[in-house]
């Protein structure tokens, strides 16, 4: 079993051609996964809120939908006119707390402003597992493109996605 | 612009939050005939990203969570989180019997969850008017049961919104007689901090 790499919250952290990557415990929080089929590497941020209110987006880029983009495009190596290359997954998103007053819908909000920059540096979602009211954990094999969900009370659900990311496994 | 905590300003954020959970537990003792005891207060800080080590229970184990606004004097968030065994330690004390699991938690049990909250956050922003003179108001909880991890992010999450650090201030609370341990968090919006401490005269 490889080594599974986890992103806290805000974190950025990545693989290439083996490993496993993921996020315990998403809420409203968006594990935000682009894989380069290229390069075959793949890297996440734990996306917290959408857009940066303060300068710790310098600092923590992964925090903000709206930075941790342009970070996970960094961290790969792809410059954002080649992005369309590559290939998104995004896990969480969800309302846990239904009957909020004040509700600020974080979650839904997470997803929408990633959909919408994604589009923009046309970048495909290849796999998603968002909004809704339950809270996700998830575990992506980079060797093999399967990824499994967990949610409470249900039992993990494995997806193969090597087909979609372009991931040529080797015979056995 | 966030005021830096000195050990001063840390002890007085710690005091009220015992002085103020001492009434809320005082009450949850009323309410279920049942003695329980409170753990020195923790004050923490988030910063960026870090999420601090709050409340003791595994990450993807089932908790149930409520959140409650509270508007006045000193804003912020209180929040009440039960691991699943303890929350059924409440509802077995209450309503003499539990959900088996999570597809059995129906209206009656969120509200026996959101009612103990409601009176325990009354009696701890009670405690703190008292001692501060602040008017505060609470809103009704918001309930969720889930992952702990995805519950509590949640909560800090919407709280840290628009703000550019969140403080914790944590107690929990157990009791000897039952497997049982619950905690509360009130999050303040930091802005606010000196207003507090303008009336503590520190």
């Amino acid at each position: 079993m490889a080594t599974v790499k986890l992103a806290g919250m805000g974190e950025i952290v990545w693989a290439r051609g083996a490993g496993v990557l993921g996020c315990i415990g998403l809420g409203s929080c968006v594990g935000t996964l682009l894989f380069d089929p290229r390069t075959q590497m793949a890297a996440l941020a734990h996306v917290m809120l959408p857009e940066a209110h303060d300068q710790d987006s310098f600092t923590t880029p992964g925090k903000y939908a709206t930075t941790a983009l342009p970070a996970l495009l960094r961290v790969m190596e792809v410059p954002p006119a080649l992005a369309s290359r590559l290939k998104a997954i995004l896990i969480g998103g969800g309302e846990l707390f239904q009957n909020r007053s004040q509700t600020l819908r974080i979650g839904e909000r997470n997803v929408e402003l990633l959909h919408q920059l994604l589009r923009e540096l046309r970048i495909g979602v290849v796999f998603e597992h968002v909004r809704g009211t339950s809270g996700r954990s998830f575990e992506f094999d980079v060797a093999t493109g399967w990824i499994k969900v967990r949610t409470v009370g249900a039992s993990a659900v494995a997806t193969d996605l090597a087909a979609a990311l372009g991931i040529q496994r080797r015979a056995a | 612009m966030t005021p830096t905590l000195n050990d001063l300003r840390t002890d007085a954020l710690r005091e009220i939050g015992n002085i103020g959970l001492g009434g809320a537990v005082t009450a949850l003792s009323d309410l279920t005939g049942v003695l329980f005891t409170l753990e020195a207060p923790q004050v923490l800080q988030m910063d960026a990203s870090t999420l601090p080590q709050i409340c003791c229970v595994s990450p993807e184990s089932l908790v149930v969570g409520t959140v409650s606004r509270v508007n006045g004097d000193w804003p912020g968030e209180g929040a009440f989180l039960f691991p699943w065994q303890s929350a059924c330690v409440l509802w077995q004390i209450l309503v003499q019997m539990q959900p088996s699991g999570l597809e059995e938690l129906n209206e009656l049990y969120q509200s026996v969850i959101n009612e103990v909250s409601n009176i325990m956050l009354g009696n701890y922003l009670q405690a703190i008017s008292q001692m501060t003179g602040f008017t505060l108001h609470m809103e009704p909880p918001a309930f969720a049961a889930d992952m702990a991890m995805a519950v509590l992010s949640s909560i800090l999450v919407e709280a840290l919104y628009g703000q550019r650090e969140l403080l914790a201030i944590e107690t929990a609370f157990k009791t000897p007689a039952h497997e049982f341990k619950g905690y509360f968090l009130y999050l303040p919006e930091t802005g606010n901090l000196e207003k507090l401490f303008g009336v503590l005269g520190i």
